[in-house]
C-alpha cells in the first residue's frame, strides 16, 4: 500500500523480458520505488510478464513489492481487474478516456478485488471534466504525456498546474506524473507537489547504469 | 638467369588460370547473393596477390604467393559463404505464402534488417465481411475457428483481452490455427509507443491493427504510417468519440478502416445507448475509408449496420464460447451481410 506522506518513483519497463530480469536485479532496494510492467510488456508476453516480473523483484527486496500493471484498460474493465488480479498484480491502470461506464465499473471492481486503481489522463485537456462525473474517485491520477506525443510535438506541457488543483479539490488522492524524463522534469513534478514520478527513457536505454541512475532520482525524490 | 625467368612465367600463368575460370564459375553459380562490397574485397584481393606476385623481384615470395594463391581465395569465400548462411538463418519466414524480401529501416535504431513481409489478403471494397472476435481463452478460440463455415468473408479478430492475457502469442497461435491465408485482426487498442505495437503485431503475423481515436494525434498518425511501412491495414477504433470526423480531420493520413464502436461495458450499464449508425454515411461522405461497426450482437443490429453501408460487422457475444450452434449462427450471419 501506498503511504501518504512518501514521495515513489515508478520505473517503467519496456525492455525485452530477459533484459528487464537483469535490470531488476541491479535495482537498489528502497520502499520508494515502484515496479510497473509495461504497455508493451504486456502486449508482448502478455500478463505473464507480470507474474515474473513480480517474483524477482520480490526475490530481490525479499518483501511485499507493489506492482503497477499498465493494461490501459478501455472496455470490459472486469475481465482485465481479473486478469491483473491472478497475476498478483497491486494496481491497474485505465484511460481517462475510456467510457464513463467502463471507468466507474473500473473503480468499482479495483475496490472489491482490493487493487490500487490509476486513471491515465493521456490526451486529457481538462482532467477536472472527466472527475466530476465519476461516481468514486481513483486511488492514483495519472497525468500523462505520450512518448510518441513527446517525440512530435515538443510544444505540449505536462499539466503539472492540475496536481496543486486535483490535490486540493479531493483528499486522499495521489498525483502520478508521467512523461518527463529528465532531472528537471522530475525536480518541477516533485516542486509541484506530485507524489508519484513515473519513468522510463532513461532506464531502459541505459540498463547497464541503471542502478546509478536510480540512486540519482532517488535522490532528487525526497 | 635467363632460364629462371622464364620458369617463372610458367608458373604463373597455369594457376591464374585455373583460378579465373574457379572464380568465373563461383560469380555465375552465386552472382545474385553477392554484395558489393564483398565482390570487391574478393576480387580486389586476388587481382593485388596476382599483381603482387608478377611484379616483385623476390622470386621465393612469389612462388609462396602463387602456391597459395588458391587456398587463400578458397579460404576468403569459405568465410564470405558463413557470413551469407548466417544472416539468412536470421530471418524467419513469418508466412509460408508468397514471401518478398524487403528492406526496412526502422527509426529508432537506425539499423537495416532484411524481414519477409508476406503479401497480405487485401479487404476488397465492394465486399462485405463479418468479423468474429475471440475474447475468451484460447483453447475456446481454437473449437470456434474449427467449427466455423469458410468463407473470405469471414475475418478473424483477436480480442483485446487474448492479447492482455497472451501477448503477441496469441496473434501467432491463431495464426497457426486458421486456414491459410484468412485475414487476421489484432484488436491490440494502441494509445502510445505505436511502433513497437505495429511492428510486434506484423512480426506475430497479422493482417490488420486496431489504435484507439481517443490517442494523442501525433499517435495515430504514426500508427498509420508504421502501417503502412508493414503493409497492414490500420484501424481506428473511434469508441467514446463523438465525431470522428473531426478526429479524421486533424490526422495527416486516412486510416483503412474507422470502427464505430459501443464498448462492451457501455452496452451492459446504460442500457438506452444506441449505436451511431448515421454517422457511417458521414464518414462515408468525407473520406475514402471502409466503416466497421463493433458492439451490436442481435440480428436486428446487424441488419441495421448493414443497411447503413457499413462495410465490416463486428460480433463477439455469440462467439465467446463455442457451442453446438456456431456454425449454423455464423452462416445466418453471413447471409444477413451481403
Amino acid at each position: 500500500m501506498l503511504k501518504e506522506n512518501l514521495k515513489y518513483l515508478q520505473i517503467a519497463f519496456n525492455r525485452p523480458i530477459d533484459d528487464v530480469e537483469k535490470m531488476i536485479f541491479n535495482l537498489p532496494v528502497s520502499e520508494r520505488i515502484i515496479i510497473e510492467v509495461g504497455y508493451p510488456l504486456i502486449k508482448e508476453y502478455g500478463i505473464e510478464s507480470i507474474r515474473k516480473v513480480k517474483s524477482w523483484w520480490e526475490s530481490k527486496a525479499k518483501r511485499k513489492g507493489y506492482i503497477v500493471a499498465d493494461l490501459k484498460c478501455m472496455d470490459r474493465a472486469y475481465t482485465e481487474i481479473k486478469l491483473a488480479y491472478s497475476a498478483g498484480a497491486s494496481a491497474v491502470t485505465c484511460l481517462g478516456l475510456a467510457p464513463i461506464e467502463t471507468i466507474n465499473h473500473f473503480i468499482e471492481r479495483c475496490n472489491e478485488f482490493e487493487l490500487d486503481s490509476i486513471l491515465d489522463m493521456i490526451n486529457v485537456e481538462y482532467p477536472f471534466e472527466i472527475l466530476s462525473k465519476l461516481k468514486k474517485l481513483p486511488k492514483i491520477i495519472m497525468l500523462h504525456k505520450g512518448v510518441d506525443e513527446n517525440e512530435l510535438n515538443s510544444e505540449r506541457e505536462i499539466q503539472y498546474h492540475e496536481i496543486e488543483r486535483i490535490k486540493n479539490a479531493y483528499d486522499n488522492i495521489f498525483v502520478a506524473i508521467a512523461g518527463g524524463e529528465t532531472i528537471d522534469d522530475v525536480v518541477t513534478a516533485i516542486f509541484n507537489g506530485a507524489d508519484i514520478v513515473v519513468l522510463w527513457k532513461e532506464f531502459n536505454e541505459n540498463p547497464e547504469i541503471i542502478q546509478k541512475l536510480t540512486y540519482e532520482f532517488l535522490k532528487e525524490i525526497e | 638467369m635467363k632460364f629462371n625467368k622464364k620458369e617463372n612465367k610458367d608458373i604463373i600463368k597455369s594457376p591464374f588460370i585455373v583460378l579465373a575460370i574457379l572464380l568465373l564459375l563461383i560469380f555465375i553459380f552465386f552472382a545474385p547473393l553477392f554484395l558489393i562490397i564483398w565482390e570487391i574485397i574478393f576480387w580486389g584481393i586476388s587481382l593485388f596477390t596476382y599483381l603482387l606476385s608478377l611484379f616483385s623481384f623476390n622470386n621465393k615470395l612469389s612462388e609462396l604467393i602463387l602456391k597459395n594463391i588458391f587456398n587463400l581465395s578458397l579460404i576468403i569465400f569459405m568465410f564470405y559463404l558463413l557470413y551469407e548462411i548466417r544472416k539468412i538463418i536470421k530471418i524467419k519466414p513469418i508466412n509460408q505464402m508468397s514471401q518478398s524480401l524487403v528492406r526496412i529501416k526502422y527509426p529508432p535504431t537506425n539499423t537495416t534488417h532484411f524481414t519477409l513481409i508476406h503479401q497480405k489478403p487485401k479487404l476488397k471494397r465492394n465486399m462485405k465481411y463479418l468479423q468474429i472476435a475471440l475474447n475468451s481463452d484460447l483453447n475456446e478460440a481454437a473449437a470456434i475457428i474449427s467449427s466455423l463455415p469458410v468463407s473470405e468473408r469471414i475475418l478473424i479478430e483477436v480480442g483485446t483481452p487474448l492479447i492482455k492475457r497472451y501477448g503477441v502469442n496469441a496473434v501467432r497461435k491463431i495464426k497457426s490455427i486458421v486456414k491459410q491465408g484468412t485475414y487476421i485482426v489484432a484488436d491490440s487498442k494502441c494509445v502510445d509507443l505505436a511502433f513497437r505495437e505495429v511492428r510486434a503485431m506484423f512480426k506475430a503475423g497479422a493482417n490488420a491493427v486496431t489504435c484507439l481515436g481517443v490517442a494523442p494525434v501525433e499517435t495515430i498518425d504514426r500508427f498509420i504510417e508504421e502501417c503502412k511501412r508493414y503493409n497492414l491495414d490500420s484501424m481506428v477504433d473511434m469508441m467514446n468519440v463523438e465525431n470522428p470526423v473531426e478526429i479524421l480531420k486533424n490526422l495527416k493520413n486516412i486510416p483503412d478502416v474507422v470502427i464505430i464502436h459501443r464498448g462492451v461495458d457501455e452496452t451492459e450499464f446504460s442500457k438506452e445507448k444506441e449505436i451511431p449508425f448515421y454517422q457511417i454515411n458521414q464518414i462515408k461522405d468525407n473520406f475514402d475509408v471502409l466503416v466497421s461497426i463493433a458492439g451490436g450482437d442481435t440480428i436486428e443490429e446487424i441488419q441495421k449496420a448493414v443497411f447503413n453501408d457499413a462495410d465490416i460487422v463486428v460480433v463477439w457475444k455469440d462467439f465467446y464460447k463455442s457451442t453446438q450452434n456456431t456454425t449454423e449462427l455464423a452462416a445466418k450471419f453471413l447471409k444477413e451481410i451481403r
